[in-house]
This record gives C-alpha cells, structure tokens and sequence, in this order.
C-alpha cells in the first residue's frame, strides 16, 4: 500500500505549490523589482520610448514643422530658409551642366537634416522610416518568438515523431547562414509577391519583410525553449503530475508555459535588436522596404547614391539605427540579469 | 586546284581595288597598308596596356550567341563578318562596309540572291587560313547553337525553317553556298530583305573556324580575326585582350589595327571606385555609368576626362495595351502627356546626358523627323508638360481611380524615375503603387504577358542602326507571345494595318514611310518614350586619341595610352 | 565515439539535402527568372526559345532536373551559371576563398587580440568605470549595422579625409592578392578587417569578461587565492584557461560562418570578390546554380563547424556525448 499512502501526499504536495507559487505575480514582482535598480536599463527603456514617440509624431512633424510630403519627389521646387529662396535640387554649375546636388542640411524646421536626390526631407523621412523599421522589427519579434514556442513546446513537450521533425526542421533552417536565407527569401518574394490561396500579399507589403525577418530567427529562439522544455517535462514535478493524471493542457498552462514565458521575455529586446539590423541590411539591398515606403535601410541606401556629396543622408538613419539597437541589447541584457540569467541567445550572422 | 585559286584570288582582288578607285569611293583607303596619317600615329603611339573596368561581365564571350553592348564593343576589335559597320565615328560609324569579303556584296534576283567574294589571304588568330567552308559553317553553327536572333533576322535565308526545327542537324540547304576554288559565298533568301546586310555586319554573323563546337564556348575564348583575340576570360576577375599575331590590317574603316598591345577588363569594382581610380589614373576607363554623386564634380574638376555622346537608345514607359487602364488609348495619352521629361532627364544625371523625346526613332536614325503631340504646345519638340490635357484625358476615359502599379527596376536612377512616375499618375488621377523587381529580370518579367504588367520602365538600345528595328522590333504583331519571358513587344501592341506598312517600309526603306509610321505609333502610345540616352564616358588622362562610334562606342583599336 | 561521428556525418548530409532543396524550390518558380528565355535573348522567337529550353533541360520534370543539378555540382562537378554562360561553378569558389579567407582570417586576429584585452581588462576592472565603458563600447560594435560601418569607412578613408596624412596610404577599393603585392595586400585588406573586428571585438570581450567573473567563484580559484597567489598568475593560468573553452568554440562557430561567405555585406561594400559576394551577385543575377553552389558551401562550412565544436566537446565532456542537437 506504499503506493497508495505516497500518493496524496504527493498531491497535496502540488497543490500546495501551485497555489503558493501563483506564477505570475511572485517572480516577476522580484524581476521588476531588480530592473529597476538597473539604471541602464532604465535609461534605455527611455530612449526607446522617445524614439518611439518621435517616429509615431511624424506626420506632425512633416505638416507642422517641416511643412513637406516626404513620400512626393519636389525635383522642381524652391524652399524659402531664414528669408533666402533656395532650390530644392540645386542644378550643376559646372561647364558640363552634369549632376545636381540636393540642399544640405539647413538646420531651420524645414529640411532640417536637408533633402535626399528627390528633392524629399531627409529629417522627415527619418521619422516616418523609423515607424516602418521599429514597425516591422517588432512585429517580426513577436512573430518569430510566437513561432518558437509553438515550435518549441510541441517538440519538447511532445517528443517522439513530432520532435524528430520539428528538430530536424529546425537544423535545416539554422545551418541557412541567416543572411543569406532572408535575401534569397527577400529576392524571390519582392518580384512576385506571396500568394497563398485566396490570399495575395503584395511585393510592397510591410508584411512581406515581417514574414521573412520573423522566420530567419525562429530557430535560434526555438532551440532554447525546447531544451528548456525538455528539461521541464522531465523534471520531477511535472512527472509527477503527469502521473497523476493532470491534464497536459493544464501542466503545459501552470508549469511550462509560465518559464518559457519569462525565458521569451528576456530574448524579446534581443531578437528585436537583430531584427532591426536584418531589416536595414535588407533594405539597404532594396529588397526590404519598397519605395516611395521609407525605412532606416532604405534610407541609407538613397544616402549611399549622394554619399560624396551629402553624406548626412547616409549618417544619419545609421546613427538612429545604432542608437535603438544599442538600447535595445542594453534593456535586454537588463531583463535577463533580472528575469532569467541562464537564457543565451547566441546568433550568427 | 591549289595554284588556280591562289592566282584567283590575286586576280580578283586587284581587279576589286580597281573598281574601287575608278568608282572614287571611300572604300578605296581600304588598302592593304595603313594610310599615311595613321602610319605616323601608329608609329608615335603604338603601344602600352589599356586598363578598363566593368562591375559585371556579359554573359559568354560567344560572339554568335552575346547579346550585349559590353561585349560587342569587344567583339569589334576580335570578330569580323563578310560584312561589317565602320569603327568611324557620327554617321560613317552606321555604314555597312565589306570586311572578311572584298567588297559589297553583288545583290541579284531582286534582292534573294547575296554574292560575296571572300578576301584572300587571311588567317584566323589560331593560324588557320580563313577560307569558304569557315565561312559556311558559321552561318550554319549560328542555328545549331539557337542563336538568340536566328527565328527573327535570319530565318530568311533558304532551308532555315529545317534548321529551326532540329537545330543538330542544319546544313541551311539551297541558303547558302561557296565554291573554295573561287573563294565565292552565295546567300538565298526566301524573300528580300532590304536590312539583311545590316544584320550580317553583327557579331552574331562572325566568322569562326570550321572546326569550332557546335555549342556555346561559353567562357572559352573564340579564334578572332581582328588586331586582337581574347586570351583568357574568367566571369569573376577579367576578360583580358592582347593582339593577335596574324592580323594584318587589310581595311582601315572595317578593322583599323589597335595602339595599345594589349586590353584588361577587369570585373568586380563599384562605379564610384571606378571613378576614382579613373581620375588618380590608375584606370583608363569604364563600362558603366558614373555615379550620380560625382557628376558634379567630373564636370567641375576633370571636364578634360569627359566625352559625351548621344545613343541610338532611349528610356521608355511600356503600357500594356490589353490591360485596363491602359488599354484605352486616351489613358496612354495622358500619361505622355503628364510627364515632366526635363525633370526625369534631371534624374538621369542632368541635360548633358538626355535629349527629351515623345516619338518613338530616335535622332540619327533614318526617318527620324523630329515630332512630340504630347507637350504643351504639339510641334517638333518636347517642351513641357500639359497637366491639365492629362487630366481630362483621364476622366474622359472612365478610368479615374483605378489602382495602377509602375513596374521598374531596382536600379538607383530608375527607381528615382518610378518614384517621380507615382507622383504624376496621382496627380492625373490614378492610384499607382511602385513594384521594384531586380534590373537582371527587368526586361524579361516585363515582357511575360502573365505578369500582368500594366505600365513598366525600360530601355532600347539599337541593334543595328535601322527604324525597323525600333517599331518593326518593339511594335510588330509578331514580336508579342503571350506568356512567354521572351515577348519584346511588351506593350502587347498588334495593330495589322501600321504591321502591313512596316512590312511594305522594311523592302523600300523610305525615310517618308518610316517618319509616317513612326508618327502614327507616337499617337497611338503603346509604349511613351521619355529621353534618347547621352553616354558619359570618363577616361584617364593618359587616354588619347578617343574615338567614340554610335554603334560599338568608345573603339578599343582607337585609343591610345602613351 | 565512432558512432556519434557516424551520426553527425548523417546529420549533416540530412541537413545539406534540406537546405539544397529548399534553394531549389525558392528559386525555381520566380517569374522573369525563366533561364532558357534570359540565355536565348531579348529577341527569340517562341522556336529558338525552345530549342534552348529542351538543351538545356528545362523541360524535364523539377525533380530530374534538381537530381541533374546535384549530379553535376558534386559528382561531375561542371555545373555551369546560367547567367554567364559557360562560367564553372566550383572554380569561381574556389578563387573566391582566398579573398574570403584574407577577410576572415585577418579580422579574426584583430577581433581575438581585442577581445582578449577588453575581456581581460573589464574582469580585471571590474564594477569601475573602465569597465563600463569597455562593456559600452563593445556593446555600440555589437549594434551597428555593418554594411553602414562600411560605408562610413569608406567615405572617410576614400573621400573625405583620404588627401590628410591619416588616411593617404588606404588604396582604391579592391582586393590584391597577398602573392602578387604583400604590402599592396595588407594595406588594402586594413580598413576591412578593422570594420569586420569592430562587430565581434566587443562580443568576445563581453563573453570573456561573464566567464571569466563566472570562474572566479569557483572554488579551485579561491584556493589559488588562498595559496597567495598573485592576481596575474591565476587570471592567466587558472581562470583564463577555463573560460576560453566557451571563447573557443565560440569563435569555431563564427569562423566557420564567416569562411563560408557569412562576410557577404562586408565583400560588398568594400568589392572584394570572395565567396560572399559571388553569392551576392549570384543572388542578384537569381542565377540557381551559383546560388546552389554558395550556399552549399556555406551551410556546409556552418554544419562542420557546429559538428566539430560537438565532437570536441564531447572529447572534452564525456557527459554530453549523447547530447542531441
């Protein structure tokens, strides 16, 4: 009868832990607690709020302030600054009437940061890339690490045949050089658009680049939660569970999901900070962001064609870009010290 | 046999230069020893390396297969026909002129028939003599290995329909015949062709030993028969030329011997460290274009470096005429008329690299009469934009607000282009949305009939320098196959009455008819054409003597470095 | 130990099977990317394109022609491009590697040593404001985006500051092999190896210092403490051996990464033809079997790697020689 006299002990035992531990206020309580002693973190949850800000109060910007459509060419146009009526693209003075060079920076509200070889404001396109390059890094983020807990989970907490292929997918997309599968991905799409049965996304749908950024990663997140939950199903409470007839729903509801969760949660600024750099390397490329659609890449790729003459076309999307990814990685390191210092997410680019 | 063919051809050839003096023609300074003036060139000048540079190669250096400008300026200094186009510069560039054959050819039956007599005494750079079966089985090699123009130029020629059928096995059977005794090639075809000349001055006609496969070399280097042949070619390093130790110059104006001993096209590096390299001299010169961002400056601090020259190519917008909106005439007019073209040349580079244009043969072409309905005040000339006709245009068609995607490529200068194109559709009323493809399958998506393509941007660059092969090639019915990634005419245009006047144009070759049809075209506007292109080329400063013709432009023999 | 190797050699065949077919079916079905019509010119008639389409075997079912492309890349190994006709493959990789090789191998020596120095001196540092500093500044190389790096690099090297006594010596873009020119090489290959090492440098160091500060909790280095010996002598001999364990495979991983073409942005932005940017071109151009080629190349360099970084640990660690991955 060992069995028998064991067995509510053990139940009582887990239903004692599972009310005690109610998940998710205990941990994370202590996690936001731990954050925010860390002033670096903090400083760079500020500086990504005021990007964010910024790029969602462009079109105040553009209207207001600097008074231009940033999405229309002004190849023809003149712009007054401090009372003096400058051309927008100033023609060639040179004997061969070759070139043009677009107005520099004027540092007044209109063409602040000056205008890019369409004639557009540079300050403004800033702005409104920004939107497109935090929009699409961040809906891949979620994408992606939505991905790698469904992948994740199913093969770790399923095992057998499931887990086989799952895995077995999972290499074949993890030993594809990152870059190299979301330009070869990139270059196809962008020509032909995706066409999934009644369903027709556009070549220059945001959602295209979203796909793509959020597949390239799924393996590098998926991988960890798996081997976390793997470890999770075989440890001793979950077994226990599992012998007692708790419903999988719930262990995977209770007890998986809540550590992967966290897990998730620390690789979120991380995945997001590599996000936003394979996005302006695609549209650097021109096979992310499609014109007259701005984003920081696509920015540095007009700048990359006026680089001699107005180089602060090029300078000035990198900046932004190393700026939020550097808040980004900072912030991410920050959630990890507090939430789950094991997780290592480790990418190759 | 031997001894009788050899006194032939002495024969034949004294009596030809005799001809040719007693007629007076240019032809006669097709001596066999360069003319005065060029001997003292050649002996100031002779000599050194030419070092040029492209980012990317074109593609095989089969000369009856490329079908690239890049390559053809090579093979213009390697590869000879019967016939050829001058290496002179402005118009003499665009005359036919007898190169591996002595002379023109004797044209009889009412134009079927084509007799050629081959010049004596001429080897190919392996050493092999060039004689008349060389000559047969190039015209034949050109079908077995499906040349890209055999179906369209020289399926002419009698017996080719058997050879495009099973290309293995052509032997182009009553089309064409030599007689090695004589040194005599004769062509029949089917039915005249007032252009046929022209197209065997192409590379795609060169001369090959008879023994050469049967399939593309690829990147193995032809046996030439110019002052120079291809001594290696590698796709990812350079294509490298040095001269070819049995050219002889037989004819100034086809195959001016060359200054420089040797000539290194070296691939890989981006215009704007071409450019660089160009003006600190450590480069002579390059394939393509300079970058936007130094235009200014080569034009402010190294105007001596420049040379610019108008092609026989223009941009132009494609409108697909099955497609709504613009499969209604009215549509396609305004969009010609909405465009600021001054403002598209601006993006090009500035005024110096684009003449605007609205009519479809390009200045320097025959029955080019200068014609633009589309501009604010019609005449002869482009001068601004009629937004309003545009507009009006546009309700009147019924087509208002439709949804209109601008097709181009990726390319810096025609995205720019395409971006402008939206905002003129917007203004005139449509909804239009870019769709930017890779500038390597510009052409062929534009051209597949499944793409659906509504409006697309592209260029012409002229084969040879005929109006047929500007409206004949881009507009005929039968340059369209739907579905197909090889359909040239993407405006899907077949109109049989303006097809009949083509065909009648091509056997007279009236200017009259060809300025008619091409003004008719204009106003139907399959297709607006935007700027004839001016080429820039940037030389180093050792670079002299440069000598830039319409059709190879800068000629590699030409040039000297020292 | 023989059977894991079997395994990881089957693993590894598996997964560059996966990978060439996944390169086939992307690339096969795009539109104006139709090989026989781009061969057969802008001017053929329906007949000739054909003609060229049956040489060529385009119109065999997709798998005869995803085994034809396989038989010829590894077995007769002529597999051709269908852009630059006649162009072999495998040749092309081949002249590319020692560019790519220069690269890698180059900007490995810069990101070690300066890994090395900023993990060392951050541990050694740390808590002050060098530390912090250090992990600031490796952590701005980990964000920038290194195409833009390259970029800059260039305008200021090549344009803006290349006439001042700086910058004078940096060549014309471009790559000169290290037989032809040794100092030509060198100067040439500076600029790019310094941008490729500015990315990992600060990684390196950053993983260094956390191992490193992870091994001076453990007990055999609180008893060299405790032995009196000097701080040096058990961050070199004690604490550092063990912490570049992690660093060493670390460093196989990228390297191996980066051999395969993983430098691409870096080959492009400074036109240094190595394996990367063929695969870039190759990309561009949607030429299939140059693309098939390169990323076979690649992929096996990333499969070796990781593979060999296994069995090593499992050399090393008999505790996760049944460790799936």
């Amino acid at each position: 009868m060992v069995p028998a006299s064991r067995a509510p002990n053990i139940k009582s035992f887990l239903l004692l832990f599972f009310k005690k531990e109610d998940l998710p206020s205990g941990p994370w309580r202590v996690a936001l607690a731990r954050l925010r002693q860390d002033r670096a973190a903090l400083a760079s949850a500020a500086t990504l709020v005021l990007i964010i800000v910024a790029c969602l109060l462009a079109p105040l910007y553009a209207r207001h302030i600097a008074g231009t459509d940033p999405f229309r060419p002004h190849l023809d146009e003149t712009v007054t600054i401090g009372g003096r009526t400058l051309d927008i693209l100033q023609p060639a003075d040179n004997p061969l009437h070759l070139g043009s060079a677009p107005l520099g920076p004027t540092w007044h509200g209109a063409y602040f940061l000056g205008a890019d070889g369409q004639g557009r404001d540079v300050a403004a396109r800033l702005l409104y890339g920004g939107r497109n390059s935090l929009l699409i890094a961040g809906a891949a983020t979620l994408l992606c690490l939505a991905l790698a807990a469904i992948v994740g989970i199913l093969a770790g907490f399923m095992g057998g045949v499931i887990d086989q292929i799952l895995s077995r997918l999972l290499d074949i997309l993890w030993a594809f050089p990152v870059y190299l599968l979301a330009i070869s991905l990139s270059v196809v799409l962008i020509s032909q658009g995706l066409h999934i049965g009644p369903f027709t996304i556009e070549a220059d749908s945001l959602l295209l680049p979203i796909a793509i950024i959020g597949i390239v990663y799924v393996p590098y997140a998926a991988r960890p939660v798996r081997g976390l939950v793997l470890g999770l199903a075989r440890s001793d409470f979950v077994l226990a569970a599992v012998a007692l007839g708790v419903p999988n729903r719930r262990i995977l509801v209770r007890d998986i999901l809540p550590n992967v969760a966290s897990t998730l949660l620390v690789f979120a600024p991380l995945i997001m900070a590599l996000n936003l750099l394979t996005e302006s390397a695609l549209s650097f490329l021109q096979i992310g962001v499609q014109p007259p659609a701005a984003s920081w890449g696509t920015i540095i790729a007009d700048g990359q064609t006026l680089i001699y003459t107005s180089p602060i076309v090029a300078i000035a999307p990198g900046v932004a870009i190393v700026i939020t990814v550097l808040a980004l990685n900072v912030l991410g390191d920050g959630l990890r010290d507090a939430l789950d210092p094991r997780a290592k997410l480790r990418v190759r680019s | 046999m031997i001894k009788f063919c050899w006194a032939a051809r002495i024969c034949r050839r004294a009596a030809a230069s005799a001809a040719a003096v007693l007629l007076g023609l240019s032809l006669a300074r097709a001596g066999i020893e360069p003319s005065g003036d060029r001997g003292a060139l050649m002996r100031a000048h002779r000599g050194g390396a030419l070092r040029l540079s492209s980012y990317q190669p074109s593609g095989t250096i089969d000369p009856q297969i490329n079908y690239e400008s890049d390559f053809w300026q090579v093979f213009a200094v390697t590869q000879d026909g019967l016939l050829t186009f001058a290496k002179a510069e402005d118009q003499p560039g665009m005359t036919v002129v007898p190169d591996l054959a002595d002379a023109l050819p004797e044209i009889t039956d009412g134009g079927l028939t084509y007799r050629f007599h081959l010049r004596p005494g001429l080897r190919f750079s392996t050493g092999q003599k060039i004689g008349v079966a060389d000559v047969l089985a190039s015209f034949r090699r050109m079908f077995k290995i499906s040349g890209p123009n055999v179906g369209s130029w020289y399926n002419i020629l009698v017996g080719a329909d058997a050879c495009l059928a099973t290309p293995a096995t052509c032997t182009l059977a009553g089309g064409i015949e030599g007689d090695p005794a004589t040194g005599t090639i004769t062509l029949h075809l089917i039915r005249p062709d007032a252009e046929f000349s022209q197209k065997i001055a192409l590379p795609f006609a060169s001369i090959l030993p008879a023994d050469t496969p049967p399939s593309d070399l690829g990147t193995t280097p032809p046996a030439a028969t110019g002052p120079y042949m291809i001594a290696s070619y590698n796709p990812v390093r350079a294509l490298v030329l040095v001269r070819n130790p049995y050219f002889h110059q037989w004819s100034e104006a086809a195959q001016p011997d060359g200054f420089v001993d040797s000539i290194t096209i070296r691939y890989g590096l981006q215009n704007e460290a071409e450019i660089t390299a160009i003006e600190n001299g450590s480069l002579d010169w390059t394939s393509d274009p300079a970058p936007l961002d130094r235009l200014a400056e080569i034009g402010a601090r190294f105007t001596s470096l420049a040379h610019i020259h108008p092609l026989l190519a223009y941009y132009y917008l494609m409108m697909n005429t099955r497609i709504a909106p613009f499969s209604d005439v009215r549509a396609r007019r305004a969009v010609a008329f909405a465009i600021n073209r001054r403002l598209v040349v601006n993006l090009y580079g500035g005024p110096a690299l684009g003449t605007p244009i609205c009519q479809l043969l390009p200045e320097g072409i025959a029955g080019h009469v200068p014609y633009c309905p589309f501009t604010l005040n019609p005449g002869a000339t482009w001068s601004a934009p009629d937004l309003a006709q545009a507009r009006a245009l546009v309700k009147a068609s019924g087509t208002a607000g439709q949804k209109v995607t601008i097709v181009s490529s990726d390319r810096d200068i025609e995205r720019a282009i395409a971006i402008y194109l939206q905002s003129v559709l917007n203004d005139i009323g449509y909804r239009a949305s870019i769709h930017s493809i890779s500038f390597n399958i510009r052409d062929t998506y534009l051209q597949n009939s499944s793409n659906r393509v509504q409006i697309g941007l592209t260029d012409w660059y002229q084969d040879y320098p005929s109006p047929s092969d500007f409206l004949n090639v881009l507009l005929s019915c039968a340059s369209f196959h739907p579905g197909s990634d090889a359909s040239i005419n993407m405006s899907a245009f077949c109109d049989p009455g303006i097809d009949a006047r083509m065909q009648q144009a091509m056997q007279t070759q009236s200017a009259a008819d060809w300025a008619g049809i091409d003004h008719d075209l204009t106003d139907l506007a399959p297709l607006t054409t935007l700027f004839q292109i001016h080429r820039l080329d940037v030389v180093s400063a050792r670079l002299g003597h440069f000598r830039f013709s319409p059709l190879v432009h800068m000629i590699f023999s030409e040039v000297w470095v020292q | 130990m023989i059977r894991l190797l079997a395994q990881r050699l089957g693993q590894m065949a598996f997964v560059m099977f996966g990978i060439s077919v996944l390169v086939f079916l992307i690339f096969f079905a795009t539109p104006g990317a139709d090989p026989a019509a781009r061969i057969a010119g802008r001017n053929a008639t329906p007949q000739v394109l054909a003609a060229v389409r049956h040489d060529f075997g385009f119109d065999r079912p997709i798998p005869v022609q995803y085994a034809l492309m396989m038989k010829r890349l590894f077995i007769t190994q002529d597999l051709t491009s269908f852009v630059n006709r006649g162009e072999q493959v495998i040749p092309e990789i081949v002249a590319g590697t020692p560019v790519t090789l220069s690269l890698v191998l180059g900007a490995a020596v810069l990101w070690v040593a300066g890994g090395l120095a900023i993990g060392i001196t951050a541990a050694l540092t740390r808590g002050t404001f060098t530390d912090r500093a250090l992990m600031v500044a490796g952590l701005i190389g980990v964000s920038m985006p290194v195409f833009w790096v390259g970029e800059m690099a260039n305008l200021i090297t090549q344009s803006r500051l290349h006439d001042t006594w700086l910058f004078f010596w940096v060549p014309p873009l471009g790559y000169t092999p290290l037989t032809e020119n040794p100092f030509l090489w060198l100067k040439s290959m500076l600029i790019p190896w310094l941008t490729l090492a500015l990315l990992y440098m600060g990684l390196y160091g950053r993983v260094l210092r956390a191992s490193l500060i992870e091994a001076y909790q453990e007990d055999f280095i609180r008893t060299a403490r405790a032995k009196g010996l000097s701080e040096t002598r058990i961050l070199l001999r004690h604490a550092l051996r063990t912490s570049l364990i992690t660093c060493v495979s670390l460093f196989g991983l990228d390297f191996g990464v980066l051999v395969g073409g993983g430098a691409l942005l870096t080959e492009v932005v400074f036109d240094l033809q190595g394996v990367g940017k063929l695969t870039f071109d190759a990309l561009q151009n949607l030429d299939l079997p140059v693309i098939m080629a390169t990323v076979m190349y690649a992929s096996f360099f990333v499969v070796a790697a990781n593979a060999a970084v296994d069995v090593a640990y499992a050399l090393l660690d008999p505790r996760v020689s049944t460790r799936s991955v």
